[in-house]
């Protein structure tokens, strides 16, 4: 039985009368991509915020290897890699400096430092603008240097929140790459998307939220035998109170007002 | 006015929407009270006591000057103001793709921002305008008139900036030209102060003669000030004149500055919103570092590489050329005493020290999310926001302190004991102000000067002059209990543990408000 990394039992979080996560359970194994999946305001964000040590859960608990992300947080995080949704970070650095911080953040030498830094730049191909201000950096390099963060301590565990958009298909391919060698070497990676064709390629293991529950969890293959869809887009779609493909594209037929 | 109608809605619910709870609406409008209240019975006070004394040629030379003063500060604040409401703001793209004409654009964000500057009118210059008229005695009709005229003056104000701000832009590249209006609207208005004041070091010290320079005729605060002035006078003709001028230039200066600023609209725009050539920086070396000093390497960095965040310092740094020309004109009713020039600087810090404490936190932006979700502790965070805020005010009391000895003629000791105090009250006021912001914090603003707008500057603000005013009171009583070197050492000292208390609490406050921060 693969080591359970990440563990979410029974986790809540409300807004006021507002539940966006309403007692959530499921488990994330080494060696798996965990695709969640699930529409706008589902509850996807706020799960991992809660993951990340951003938001306290209402109740429930939360463990990233063994632990609790409330009461173990700094153990927690020194664990994780994180990618949030929006690519905001500091304007008035550079890149260099930038993840030099984040290296000191987690305690790692000024060799490993400069090793991982220079690595990943290049790797990236940000070794040209190193030296800008990330304020002048494009949304999608911006995405990359986050990217870089996240893999510059070599954690076990990674959650990304929509890690693609943004990047260019070259920098995407690299990506998977990199994940897949992440779960070689007995990593995690908890991912959310709302690209059906990469969370079919590249996901063990997904689970479909909405209205802050999860509605289904599974490999894609379980999900379609068991919803008898042909693919996983149908088979979000009809747990989540979409519409499928024909109803779409007949009411997308209606005729487009005249211009005056 | 449809348009302008939804933005003034739109500014109303977002301020309505920065602050969580009842309880700090009550606190907040109390607060705001108070300051009306002391305004007004300051001024009600300095003009009846001018009245009694006969001292009419000063009476009516200060509205000018006080005007002049708000006049300085709002052109501090407002150039800011005008690039980052009409160029930075991050509604300006979403209705430029909207069919909407440009011209309702700048007009709607010409009365949104007018409006603004009309909360700051009503906050600081009618309760001065209020106290002084009472004070004065001034006939009934001088109130609505003066009033009228207060209200009339940040549109022209306003349209004088927004007009300058474009015409910045058009020849000065937007990087540079964001960094160029904010040291014009800092440096100008302290030059211009020094060197008008330093006239008043002249006068003969004698209230009845006593008056302060002419200000400058041309501008639209001396309009406003004379109206006063001619309110408190009974002159009616004089008051009524300076009305009708101030509201014909108003009438005619509005609409050609909005014209002006529309036409050039875009070609700003365009110019504001293009990111600046990337700046390449040595790439340097890599060494291994605590987390806490990793914080304050990064804040540091961003401090320098912030001119806007300068822009304090130089204001609270020109307090001290105000010091030391107002020095040469004192008079035996406040005497220079070693503890007056620790009040002095302790003001100077206090004020110096609010805005770094009050925009620690807030300083993270969008990336606070990087603080929350990196293996750091609450006390690792707050010891960064804490040495970085106190640190740059230390340098600045440092230094300011040292002058003011100097221009003072103060021993070394003397000089010691008015730093020392300095840096008391610059720790008193960094915490308060990083205790709101761990509270309160503001993570979506355009620019970083547009974070204490409003309302928010003033609880940390109060509760860093009560300290002060405590202080003070500390320092007296032992300067009146035991005289020279004794009753110096015994105030500092009280007033250093006075100082770690409030310190102390408003640390614990941070700490626990950054431990449960959910941005």
């Amino acid at each position: 039985m693969p080591q359970v990394l990440i563990e979410v039992d029974r986790l809540t979080k409300s807004f006021g009368a507002t539940k966006a996560v309403d007692g959530i359970s499921f488990e994330v194994y080494a060696g798996e991509i965990f695709g969640f999946l699930g529409p706008n305001g589902a509850g996807k964000t706020t799960t991992i915020k809660i993951l990340t040590g951003l938001l306290t859960p209402t109740s429930g608990r939360a463990r990233l290897g063994g632990f609790d992300v409330v009461r173990q947080p700094l153990a927690a995080k020194r664990i994780l890699g994180y990618v949030p949704d929006e690519p905001n970070v500091y304007q008035k650095l550079t890149a260099v400096e930038f993840l030099d911080f984040v290296g000191d953040a987690y305690g790692m030498s000024a060799r490993q430092k400069a090793l991982r830094i220079g690595e990943l730049l290049a790797l990236f191909g940000l070794d040209g603008a190193a030296g800008d201000l990330l304020g002048s950096y494009s949304h999608g390099m911006k995405q990359k240097v986050l990217l870089c963060a996240a893999f510059l301590h070599d954690p076990k565990i990674y959650i990304l929140d929509e890690p693609t958009v943004g990047l260019d298909p070259r920098s995407a391919r690299l990506l998977k790459t990199l994940l897949r060698e992440v779960t070689a070497r007995g990593g995690a990676v908890f991912m959310s998307t709302h690209i059906m064709e990469i969370a079919q390629s590249l996901c063990d293991r997904v689970a479909i939220i909405n209205r802050g529950r999860i509605a289904a969890a599974g490999s894609v293959l379980e999900l379609q035998r068991l919803s008898g869809e042909r693919t996983l887009e149908d088979v979000f779609l009809g747990l989540t109170d979409g519409v499928t493909g024909t109803g779409m594209a007949a009411a997308a037929r209606g005729p487009l007002p005249e211009t005056p | 006015m449809l348009l302008c109608a939804a933005l003034l809605r739109q500014r109303y619910l977002a301020a309505r929407r920065d602050w969580a709870g009842r309880l700090v609406y009550v606190v907040a409008a109390a607060a705001g009270a108070v300051l009306f209240a002391c305004i007004a019975l300051m001024s009600y006070a300095g003009a009846a006591y001018l009245r009694h004394a006969h001292a009419q040629a000063l009476l009516v030379s200060i509205p000018a000057w006080a005007f002049l003063v708000y006049l300085f500060t709002d052109v501090f604040i407002a150039f800011g103001q005008a690039l980052g409401d009409l160029y930075l703001a991050a509604d300006v793209p979403v209705l430029l793709v909207m069919p909407l004409r440009t011209a309702s654009i700048v007009v709607a964000k010409f009365v949104a921002g007018v409006v603004t500057n009309e909360v700051y009118v009503s906050a600081f210059l009618v309760p001065f305008v209020l106290g002084y008229l009472t004070g004065a005695a001034a006939a009934w009709w001088s109130y609505p008139l003066a009033l009228l005229g207060v209200v009339v003056f940040p549109a022209l104000l306003y349209a004088a900036l927004a007009s300058v701000t474009i015409v910045v832009l058009r020849y000065v590249r937007a990087d540079k030209a964001k960094e160029v209006l904010w040291l014009c609207g800092a440096v100008v208005p302290t030059i211009f102060w020094v060197v008008s004041f330093w006239g008043v070091a002249r006068a003969n010290g004698d209230i009845t003669t006593l008056q302060l320079p002419a200000a400058p005729s041309w501008l639209p605060s001396t309009w406003v000030g004379d109206l006063v002035a001619a309110g408190a006078t009974h002159d009616v003709w004089p008051a009524v004149g300076w009305f009708a001028f101030l509201l014909a230039t108003t009438v005619v200066a509005c609409p050609v500055a909005l014209a002006f600023i529309a036409r050039g609209f875009l070609r700003g725009y365009s110019e504001a919103a293009t990111n600046p050539p990337a700046v390449r920086r040595r790439a340097g070396h890599f060494g291994r570092s605590s987390a806490l000093r990793a914080l304050v390497r990064k804040d540091v960095r961003t401090f320098l590489r912030t001119p806007q965040l300068w822009f304090g310092h130089i204001t609270a740094l020109g307090f001290i050329a105000y010091l030391l020309v107002g020095h040469r004109a004192q008079t035996p009713i406040l005497p220079l005493t070693v503890q007056l020039a620790m009040v002095q600087l302790g003001f100077v810090a206090m004020l110096a020290g609010l805005n770094p404490g009050m925009t620690a936190l807030s300083l993270e932006h969008a990336a606070i999310w990087l603080l929350r979700s990196l293996p750091l502790s609450a006390a690792d965070i707050v010891g960064d926001k804490l040495a970085v805020a106190w640190g740059q005010t230390a340098i600045l009391v440092c230094a300011g302190g040292l002058a003011l000895c100097y221009g003072y003629h103060f021993d070394a000791p003397h000089t010691l004991a008015v730093v020392v105090f300095g840096l008391l009250m610059a720790a008193v006021s960094v915490g308060c102000g990083l205790a709101f912001d761990a509270t309160y914090p503001s993570f979506q603003w355009d620019n970083p000067n547009a974070i204490n707008r409003g309302i928010r500057m003033v609880m940390p603000f109060l509760s860093s002059i009560a300290v002060l005013l405590a202080c003070a009171l500390v320092l007296g009583l032992a300067r009146v209990a035991l005289h020279g070197a004794a009753g110096v050492l015994v105030g500092l000292a009280a007033s250093a543990l006075l100082a770690a208390a409030v310190v102390r609490a408003n640390v614990r406050r941070a700490l626990q408000r950054v431990a449960c921060l959910e941005p």
